[in-house]
């Protein structure tokens, strides 16, 4: 329906994962009790001076690699001036003139084909504090205050909502698996700023640029952008003029609501920060850095379907950064991935999800976890059992086969057995074969419950379906 | 009483040392002196409770250096934990500080003793000491005359001989013209010398703080006290330890010295002009080496600092907003009103002045155009000053063009201030040290000061040269002729 083509530029600001804050030595950490991760230079206090943490340079250069930059040999910060109570020296301090990284891209796949989005820059600044604002009085919280942060801007290169939502997905894949951020939009270690203007031809000029800020999660950066376009097309197509203006996507109303009309030229006085001298990054730091490379999301991804699991659960898994690190404790064993990944896709993850727990905090261990697929391969645990034992498997320290010989699980598996069983419920149920075979599936069922009730569910039930359904076809073809 | 506080700090200290005297006793005499000259209002805050207990827990511990026990004044720009730090401005009238600076810490780590903190332009915006909220001091050499400044305060109680140590800061020349107006030594150390941190930005680029004093030496041992670089500051330098104190008493023959022509030009005072002169030529005969030379720039200097101080301080001040500490409007209306309030009410007409200037300065394209045009020539500035020390030790002049002006001078033209600084800010721009050195006195008896510029870093050979005058000159420079006293 739409006649116009989008022109969409994405600012993102991360957090950086490090110890300390970026230009004073208090705690960089999130969900602490208020003003708790503070110091003199985070106020803001007269006579305070920055430092610069050697760890967030470190984590920079990390990310201008993983996102393909191009990277400065000399910097320095610059002062961008403005009074806003978030903002404790009134002057926020950021790289305007020498951003540490330019031109780099990040390849997306869109319907098949790939894109590579272009990236203009990504410079280091430091994170404002934050203020809640309640009836009458407004709270600052200075935690946030000189949390590291890189921002990454893309060229205005994006020609969908569609594609700027696959960006941000892949860039949060790459920063989260390049440990260079927890990329928690909901907590706003990363943060999305998108511009879109509209026009009618590729030839034509650009159109208003409208700014919508703070975007709050993945699918609303789609979402935000899809309304915007809307909002707009049905402006151009009335044509109704509009200025650069920044607004924002209220979730609620389902639109983006208007914030403010830009005014000409903001001034922010930039200026190069006196207090902290050129930085000079030598190659050699640079190829240190680029030889600690986690291996990337796109290289797990590869080796997992190389291990035979779906590229869906392949997806899935990456997208559980979790449980792929799990994962790959595992690579060098001749563990069954394909067990393995629907298992800690499936019933693992939701015990986790269920009680709010990683991996990491169970027992699982890794013999036990290659004892348990193991089990689950040979049949001895049924899907049935998994479950019933699950919680034994990841909350005790007891190994699998501990576990199994408490809950009485055995011979489960011994066909013979299960033979005798199958033999006896027919024997005694013979109005129910010729339900069976009158084609009433529900006999079946009835005829595995008496199996389980018969064997007081110690069988393997597939093993047992396997069985009874052989031995049903069986009497078919002898009636 | 006795008059400790008239003797050099090598007799104080042996009389520490012997147990004749007490840091107490030193603290009680410094305390009785300021008292007494209190019209001078060299203080702002003074620290007399505290003083005096550190003074008795001071007595058991062993006397183990010079500065052991001796009383020291500090600027008021220079944050001391739980001693109101004012910056002599409205703003922080109520501030106490939470933490010490660097050079606060060393000083107590050496056992010196905070007496208070000195009177000061407001933020060190000024020459005079007269924008201070808390009114000027006055000159200890005539109660009419300006003490100078911005350091004023610190000269004050020195030529006073309140006590015997005092830290200044100059960020173009407010430790050195004062010093030069009182008829007391004060040296600027090359920039990154010293840590900055807890020192209360004015101009990042330019602020550096140093020692003021009676005599040389003494301001040599001070400021081996207080040098040395700091985790917290990036912009200080790494140098081995040195000892600025080691050139004293050495010979100076050989010397090359250079006297840039425009230092001696016709916006010196002819008295001040003849002084120095007298000097040069006495330094000849002592076997220098006397060369007047051109350097290009000078005359520039005071156009180029007005835009990089001011620029800097514009953006420095902005964290006095009413928010998280200091002066904060009443009952504001909302944000704005918070900050216009605030500032209207907190901040002097200079301190408003110059943040409007710089605010100007850095908007839109004057940033290009003015600020990093203005660093860009800086730059060339400190190339030609070391292009200078390839062929000479030191660079000589005056330190001021007048001596100090009377007290009820007009405040009116806010351009005045910075000629005054003509001589001293070019060793700002560039980031090299200098010192002021009283050299002798003028008709009606006001102190002139020689300028001595040393190459980055060449701190110690400053001391030799200043050291070496001293003694030549022999000057009696307390300004009671040391009989004016009980």
């Amino acid at each position: 329906m739409t006649n116009y083509i989008p022109t969409i530029g994405i600012e993102v600001h991360v957090e950086l994962k490090t110890n300390t804050k970026i230009f004073s030595p208090a705690k960089n950490g999130y969900g602490m009790g208020a003003n708790t991760l503070t110091n003199v230079v985070d106020l803001g206090y007269p006579g305070v001076l920055p430092t610069v943490n050697k760890e967030v340079i470190h984590q920079a250069i990390r990310a201008a690699l993983l996102l393909n930059c191009k990277i400065r040999n000399k910097m320095h910060f610059d002062r961008k001036n403005y009074f806003y109570p978030d903002n404790p020296k009134n002057y926020q301090i950021t790289q305007n003139k020498t951003p540490i990284a330019y031109d780099g891209y990040v390849e997306i796949d869109v319907d098949g084909q790939k894109k590579k989005i272009e990236i203009e820059e990504m410079h280091i600044e430091e994170d404002t504090c934050k203020s809640t604002h309640r009836q009458k009085v407004s709270l600052l919280d200075f935690n946030r205050a000189g949390v590291p942060l890189i921002e990454i801007v893309t060229k205005p290169c994006i020609s969908s909502p569609e594609e700027a939502k696959l960006y941000i997905e892949k860039l949060r894949e790459i920063l989260l698996y390049g440990e260079i951020s927890d990329c928690k939009m909901e907590e706003g270690s990363m943060r999305c700023d998108a511009n879109i203007s509209l026009r009618k031809n590729k030839e034509d000029p650009l159109g208003v640029k409208v700014e919508i800020k703070n975007i709050g999660s993945i699918g609303n950066v789609k979402l935000s952008l899809e309304k915007e376009m809307q909002r707009q097309e049905k402006l151009l197509d009335e044509q109704i003029s509009f200025q650069e203006q920044t607004r924002r996507y209220d979730d609620k109303l389902g639109d983006t609501v208007l914030m403010r009309v830009k005014e000409t030229g903001n001034d922010y006085r930039y200026f190069p920060e006196p207090d902290i001298p050129t930085l000079h990054i030598p190659d050699s730091w640079i190829d240190s850095v680029s030889k600690e490379i986690p291996r990337t999301a796109d290289e797990r991804r590869k080796t997992y379907i190389s291990l035979g699991i779906s590229p869906v659960n392949a997806d899935k898994i990456i997208l559980n950064k979790n449980i792929s690190d799990y994962l790959e404790n595992y690579l060098d064993t001749n563990l069954d991935f394909v067990i393995a990944s629907n298992l800690l896709l499936g019933d693992i993850a939701f015990y986790l999800n269920k009680h709010f727990q990683t991996i990491e905090d169970t027992k699982l261990t890794k013999e036990k976890f290659i004892c348990f697929v193991e089990k689950i391969k040979d049949h001895t645990l049924s899907s049935r059992n998994v479950k019933d034992i699950l919680e034994d498997v990841l909350e005790k320290e007891d190994s699998i086969d501990e576990i199994i010989k408490k809950n009485n699980i055995s011979n489960i598996s011994d066909d013979q057995y299960i033979e005798s069983i199958v033999d006896k419920v027919l024997e005694n149920n013979e109005e129910s074969i010729r339900d069976y075979l009158n084609g009433h599936d529900r006999a079946f069922k009835f005829l595995m419950g008496q199996m389980m009730k018969e064997s007081k569910g110690s069988i393997n039930p597939q093993l047992a379906s396997e069985m009874l359904s052989k031995k049903l076809q069986n009497l078919t073809i002898d009636s | 009483m006795s008059k400790y506080l008239d003797r050099s700090i090598l007799e104080i200290h042996e009389l520490l040392k012997q147990k004749k005297i007490t840091p107490k006793d030193l603290v009680m005499e410094a305390l009785k002196r300021i008292e007494e000259s209190e019209e001078y209002n060299a203080y702002i805050t003074l620290d007399a409770e505290n003083a005096l207990k550190q003074a008795e827990e001071l007595e058991k511990l062993e006397v183990d250096h010079l500065l052991f026990g001796i009383p020291i004044a500090i600027k008021d720009n220079i944050v001391t934990q739980g001693l109101r730090t004012t910056c002599a401005s409205r703003i922080l009238e109520n501030f106490i500080p939470i933490y010490d600076a660097t050079v606060v810490e060393k000083l107590k780590e050496k056992h010196m003793i905070i007496i208070g903190k000195t009177n000061m332009d407001e933020f060190a915006m000024g020459s005079s000491s007269r924008t201070s909220y808390f009114q000027a001091p006055k000159n200890a050499w005539n109660k009419g005359k300006i003490a100078g400044g911005s350091s004023g305060g610190s000269a004050t109680t020195i030529s006073l001989r309140n006590v015997p140590f005092a830290l200044g800061t100059d960020t173009g020349g407010s430790i050195r013209q004062p010093a030069s107006y009182c008829g007391i030594v004060g040296m600027k150390p090359t920039y990154g010398r010293v840590s900055r941190y807890g020192l209360v930005a004015f101009a990042s680029s330019l602020d550096q703080i140093g020692p003021m004093t009676k005599n040389v030496y003494e301001n040599a041992l001070l400021l081996n006290a207080i040098v040395g670089m700091d985790e917290k500051d990036l912009t200080s330098v790494e140098k081995a330890e040195e000892d600025f104190t080691r050139n004293i008493g050495k010979d100076i023959r050989g010397m090359r010295i250079a006297v840039p022509n425009y230092f001696m030009s016709d916006i010196v005072n002819k008295e001040i002009k003849s002084k120095v002169e007298e000097i040069l030529s006495l330094l000849e005969k002592c076997g220098a080496k006397v060369d007047y030379i051109d350097i290009p720039y000078l005359e520039h200097a005071v156009t180029l600092y007005q835009i990089i101080a001011m620029g800097e301080a514009s953006s420095n001040l902005a964290r006095f907003d009413g928010i998280r500490y200091g002066h904060s409007k009443e009952n504001p209306k909302d944000i704005d009103d918070l900050y216009y309030g605030t500032r209207e009410e907190g901040f002097g007409e200079e301190v408003k002045r110059r943040i409007m200037v710089g605010s100007y300065l850095l908007s839109g394209k004057n940033a290009k155009e003015y600020y990093e045009k203005a660093l860009s020539i800086r730059d060339d500035m400190q190339k030609a000053f070391l292009n200078v020390f390839e062929d000479y030790d030191l660079v000589l002049g005056p330190t001021t063009t007048t001596c100090a002006y009377d007290l009820e001078d007009p405040m009116d033209n806010p351009s005045k201030s910075f000629l005054d600084d003509v001589l001293v800010i070019p060793v700002n721009m560039a980031g090299l040290p200098g010192l002021s050195l009283p050299i002798g006195f003028s008709k009606d008896h006001m102190p002139i000061g020689l300028h001595i510029i040393g190459n980055l870093f060449e701190e110690a050979k400053i001391y030799q040269l200043a050291s070496f005058l001293e003694k030549k000159l022999n000057l009696d420079l307390d300004p009671k002729g040391g009989e004016g006293r009980d």
